[in-house]
């Protein structure tokens, strides 16, 4: 009955151990810029940016989680109405790519049996401190079904690739569960997180 | 679709309004963005909008434009649409003064209208909402939350089925944990995403239609942004007098966590307990204790009163659920149930008493194996962790508080059920090792033993009760007394403990803490009542199982200083609570027996505690004179002590319990005037009335085989012993016999010589015994569970009954029950006591 400002809005869950850089990325990629000095989250972390896609304008509720275990209880309970998860590790940091199988536990017991996850390698900037070689990673998401991506928060590198091949994969299921379901209400998200409106349709 | 009305002359204006229909017709299809020709709802909102933003709402405009939608309240919808509209855009444009203005714009509208069908309204109102919470500016984000809060206390007369609020319980808790750089505007937003979830609660939780908010998709988010900022006040140092003025985070946390336990109904205790639980183990919060005692101080205070067991309960599951994390942390959870249990209410315990001892009993098995074994998995070699003893043992104490604290939440009856179900789980070594601690040998055994002993003296303290034969059925009795014979003295005083709590009715135990030679004792103002007819019943079926247990106990050579003066504790509470013209008797020749006792040189007892049992049966026979008020009977026990205040200091407890006992190193053959003599007592209180045949009557407990059994510790053969024996060849026996023979044979029918009784008897009680012992706790239990309240009615049938039984010469009655009690009633009749004789 109003304008909308959007025609998607999708719910993108960043999660991963602490210090991996995931608040980074979202800085990076809704406020462009690399925060120095960037403090451990504290609970959640909420950011909004609207992108476009083809032509469509597409809202992304970014939720920014926690890697510190005290807040496990409560960044869980945003992993529910996601649909999307990007799981980040740190490429320097062995121990941060050792626990992912956790994390995909974790997924897997709470978060919505759709949901999209993708995984990222954060730092590539320091590559000389590498410790977990690309195509183990690689094949790691392969194995686990996932779309694997290496990035840099400090550099801009893929951040931009990766929010918005995410937004087009959500798009994609998103038209894919509207044929599939054609009379049923939208499934991703709540209520109507999900609108198909014109832009100038007043009444 | 209908289109916007053009606009028409002013003239016409009113009658439009009034006329509303005329809105809907068909204008020309022009856009309304687009078009030059505005509605008049448009140029309404626009004009509540002044040149300069710092000017802030064009008030006399908004009176205009509220009385047109008061006046057209279909019209509603658009006019929030379209204030919407313009909001977005000024969000978009930074033009922060405007958003201020079109939220207060909605407000007021949303105030004036509530009570009219709003529905399409309100959704225009809640996107502006959420747009304002999509900021990333924090006085966007608090104004949003600000009109949804006035909002939130809005009662709308047609719910919404498809609202969903959980964008905002997610935004809300995110704004809970905010960590703005800023302190100020931190606290700001955390107070507002406070509020914000408040409002949520309070728009939500009543209305089944609307998304449940006990679900744990929102409770999951809610309680811990809650806690989180519960927490973080903690430890703040004190604020300046002007902002204690304003309500602390911490304070509007606490007010709004109090509200939404109040809500909860019987059915969402679970959800919203839960992620107290998560919170609490995540930020490990058990170990510190406050903090989590704290919230079940808030918790157990505002939920309803009669769901608080449902809490006891989630905490006992989440104790067992950590039966392997670190003693503290299983030390933090107990005593939160200890404060809980405190808290809740008498009863609170709910149906399921017995399981929540069973579990803290377990707790404390576990415990103690963890201590002895070094590992959480005995199994393996190498404990996971590392057992900290010391941690373990205030664990211990924990459980043990614990369990005192749920007991006194008890009446009287559920509180001898469990007393009877802790020493149905006492293990006894040898005799039955399946209840031992599993793996950690006789060590362990002896550890439970001390634990479940020290659980019930919890249990006991403050136990009061008027009729001590239901309350202390000889199903819990024997056992207890039959721990007193062990060798073990830690065992012995705490089963003179408890034996104090339970017959201490009147709180004169606090006065013979120690052992004292009182000139009148009228200093202690003693309170005593007459004794009730159970009083005299009790200690005609227990009298000479505490007398042996008393006289033995002096014996002892392990017994201490504190051994003796509860002893003597026990004797005074005996005279001063239990004790008819009989008992009184029976405790002077108690007292004089045990004089024989130190005297003797046959027991080759410790110089100490010879001259300690001499203290300690001056110190009686001094009190126990005076209660008697015969006055030569006080006068020979006066000049006995006198003499010996003067001669042998050392047989008086003035110069024996002290630090350093000033002892002789050796006890001459003594004679003569420092002695109490039996005939001159026998004399004086003949004199009186007492009964002189019995007074001339030695006590001397009847040591049998059995009784040197039960040095090794084996409960099956001490309850065999007979405990009155040695009255069947007193002079009175004649008396009583007729009585007893017709109670006899009218009920049990079954009178044998007393040889062969006495075989089948001690052939029966061992039988009864090994039941008790075998008997898994389990079904003791479940039996007890059960039968509990069937029980309790049909003990008092029975008691009314023999209360008042038509008046007959005590003495017969009284006989009668002599003998019955001889008879050991086995656990599994304590049902119906041996009381049904009449
Ligand atoms: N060199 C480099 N450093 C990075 C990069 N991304 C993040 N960091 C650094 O890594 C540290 C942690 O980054 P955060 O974004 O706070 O990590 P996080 O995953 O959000 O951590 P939590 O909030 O505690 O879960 C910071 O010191 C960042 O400067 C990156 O791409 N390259
Ligand atoms: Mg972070």
């Amino acid at each position: 009955m109003s304008m909308e400002d959007y025609d998607y809005l999708f719910k993108i869950v960043l999660i991963g151990n602490a210090g991996v850089g995931k608040t980074c990325l979202v800085r990076r990629f809704t406020q462009g810029l690399f925060p120095p000095g960037q403090g451990a989250t504290i609970g959640v972390d909420f950011m909004i940016k609207t992108v476009e896609i083809k032509g469509q304008k597409v809202k992304l509720q970014i939720w920014d989680t926690a890697g510190q275990e005290r807040f496990r209880s409560i960044t869980q309970s945003y992993y529910r109405s996601a649909n999307a998860l990007i799981l980040t590790y740190d490429i320097t940091c062995e121990d941060s790519f050792r626990c992912l199988p956790e994390w995909l536990k974790e997924i897997e017991q709470y978060a919505n049996s759709q949901v999209v996850t993708i995984l990222v390698g954060n730092k590539i900037d320091l590559a000389e401190k590498r410790e977990v070689l690309r195509h183990r990673a690689q094949d790691f998401a392969e194995s686990q079904s996932m779309v694997y991506l290496e990035t840099s928060a400090k550099e801009s590198d893929n951040v931009e690739k990766l929010f918005l091949s995410l937004a087009g994969e959500l798009i994609r299921e998103a038209k894919q569960n509207k044929l599939d379901n054609s009379d049923a209400a939208p499934t991703l998200g709540e209520g109507k997180s999900i609108s198909y409106l014109g832009c100038c349709s007043i009444n | 679709m209908p289109l916007p009305v053009p606009d028409v002359p002013a003239s016409r204006r009113l009658a439009l309004d009034c006329r509303t229909i005329l809105d809907h017709r068909v204008g020309k299809g022009v856009c309304g963005c687009c078009g030059a020709l505005r509605p008049r709802y448009k140029r309404l909102v626009d004009n509540i909008f002044p040149e300069d933003p710092e000017d802030g709402l064009v008030k006399a405009n908004m009176e205009k434009l509220t009385f047109y939608a008061l006046s057209a309240p279909e019209k509603l919808d658009r006019i929030g649409a379209y204030l919407s509209e313009r909001l977005s855009r000024d969000v978009a444009r930074h033009r922060y003064g405007y958003v201020c203005i079109a939220m207060e714009a909605l407000d007021q509208l949303l105030m004036a209208c509530h009570c009219q069908s709003i529905n399409l309204f309100v959704e225009s109102f809640l996107k502006m909402v959420r747009k304002l919470l999509e900021s990333d500016k924090p006085n966007l984000q608090i104004l949003g939350t600000n009109s949804f809060v006035k909002f939130a206390n809005i009662e709308e007369d047609t719910p919404s089925y498809h609202r969903s609020y959980d964008f905002f319980v997610s935004r809300f808790s995110e704004m809970c944990h905010s960590s703005y750089e800023d302190p100020d505007i931190r606290t700001k937003i955390r107070m507002a995403g406070i509020k914000g979830l408040q409002g949520v609660v309070r728009k939500t939780v009543n209305d089944e239609l609307q998304a449940n908010i006990w679900d744990p998709q929102h409770m999951d988010k809610i309680v811990p942004s809650l806690l989180f900022n519960l927490q973080s006040g903690e430890g703040v140092e004190s604020r300046s007098p002007s902002e204690k003025e304003k309500e602390s985070p911490v304070e509007l946390t606490e007010r709004c966590f109090r509200e939404l336990l109040g809500r909860a109904a019987y059915g969402n205790i679970k959800n919203a307990v839960t992620p107290v639980l998560m919170h609490l183990d995540n930020h490990s919060l058990w170990e510190g204790k406050t903090f989590a005692v704290r919230c079940f101080k808030i918790i157990m205070y505002s939920i309803q009163s009669q769901h608080s067991h449902l809490v006891i309960q989630q905490l006992l599951g989440h104790l067992d659920a950590n039966s392997k994390s670190s003693a503290t942390v299983r030390a933090g959870i107990v005593e939160v149930l200890l404060e809980a249990a405190a808290i809740a209410t008498s009863g609170s315990v709910g149906p399921t008493v017995l399981e929540v001892f069973n579990t803290l009993l377990r707790q404390l098995r576990l415990s103690v194996d963890y201590e002895l074994t070094g590992s959480y998995d005995p199994g393996s070699s190498i404990g996971t962790k590392i057992i900290k003893t010391h941690g373990e043992r205030q664990l211990q104490e924990a459980v043990i508080r614990t369990i005192g604290s749920f007991a006194n939440t008890l009446p009287t009856y559920q509180r001898s059920e469990v007393m009877l179900f802790i020493m149905g789980k006492i293990p006894v070594p040898g005799v039955h090792p399946a209840l031992a601690s599993s793996g950690s040998g006789p060590e362990g055994t002896r550890m439970i033993q001390v634990m479940l002993l020290k659980s019930l003296v919890q249990v006991t303290a403050g136990f009061q009760t008027t009729n001590m034969l239901t309350a202390l059925p000889s199903s819990f009795l024997e056992p207890l007394l039959s721990f007193s014979l062990t060798e073990d003295p830690e065992v012995r005083l705490l089963v003179i403990h408890i034996l104090l709590s339970l017959i201490d009715r009147h709180d004169n135990r606090p006065k013979f803490s120690t052992i004292s030679i009182i000139s009148d004792i009228s200093v202690l103002k003693l309170k005593v009542d007459k004794c009730s007819r159970q009083d005299n019943l009790f200690m005609k079926k227990h009298g000479q199982q505490l007398y042996r247990h008393i006289y033995l106990g002096c014996k002892e050579q392990s017994s201490g200083r504190q051994h003796y003066e509860n002893l003597y504790n026990l004797l005074a509470l005996l005279s001063m609570e239990l004790a008819n013209e009989e008992v009184v008797v029976d405790l002077i020749r108690l007292a004089l027996a045990l004089q024989d006792l130190a005297l003797s040189t046959e027991e080759s007892m410790p110089v100490y505690n010879r001259c300690a049992v001499h203290a300690l049966a001056a110190a009686y026979l001094n009190l126990i004179c005076q209660l008697t008020t015969v006055p030569a009977f006080c006068q020979h026990i006066h000049e006995v002590i006198e003499v010996r205040q003067k001669e042998a200091p050392f047989l008086l407890p003035e110069d024996v319990f002290i630090e350093v006992p000033k002892l002789p190193p050796s006890l001459e053959k003594m004679e003569g005037e420092v002695l109490f003599l039996q005939s001159k007592i026998t004399e004086v209180l003949g004199g009186s009335g007492y009964n002189i045949d019995r007074l001339a009557t030695p006590y001397i407990p009847q040591y049998t085989d059995d009784d040197r059994l039960s040095k090794r510790k084996s409960i099956g053969e001490t309850i065999s012993i007979q405990p009155e024996v040695e009255s069947r060849n007193s002079p009175e026996k004649e008396e009583r016999t007729p009585a007893e023979e017709i109670t006899f044979e009218t009920l049990k029918n079954a009178i044998v010589d007393s040889v062969g009784m006495e075989e089948q008897e001690r052939e029966r009680r061992r039988q009864v015994v090994e039941k008790f012992q075998k008997a898994p706790f389990e079904e003791i239990a479940a039996h007890c569970g059960a039968r509990a309240t069937l029980l309790q009615s049909k003990l008092n049938q029975i008691f009314e009954i023999t209360i008042r039984p038509p008046p007959s010469p005590s003495g017969t009655i009284s006989s009668g029950y002599g003998q019955t009690q001889s008879r050991s009633v086995p656990v599994y009749e304590m049902k119906f006591p041996d009381l049904c004789v009449y």
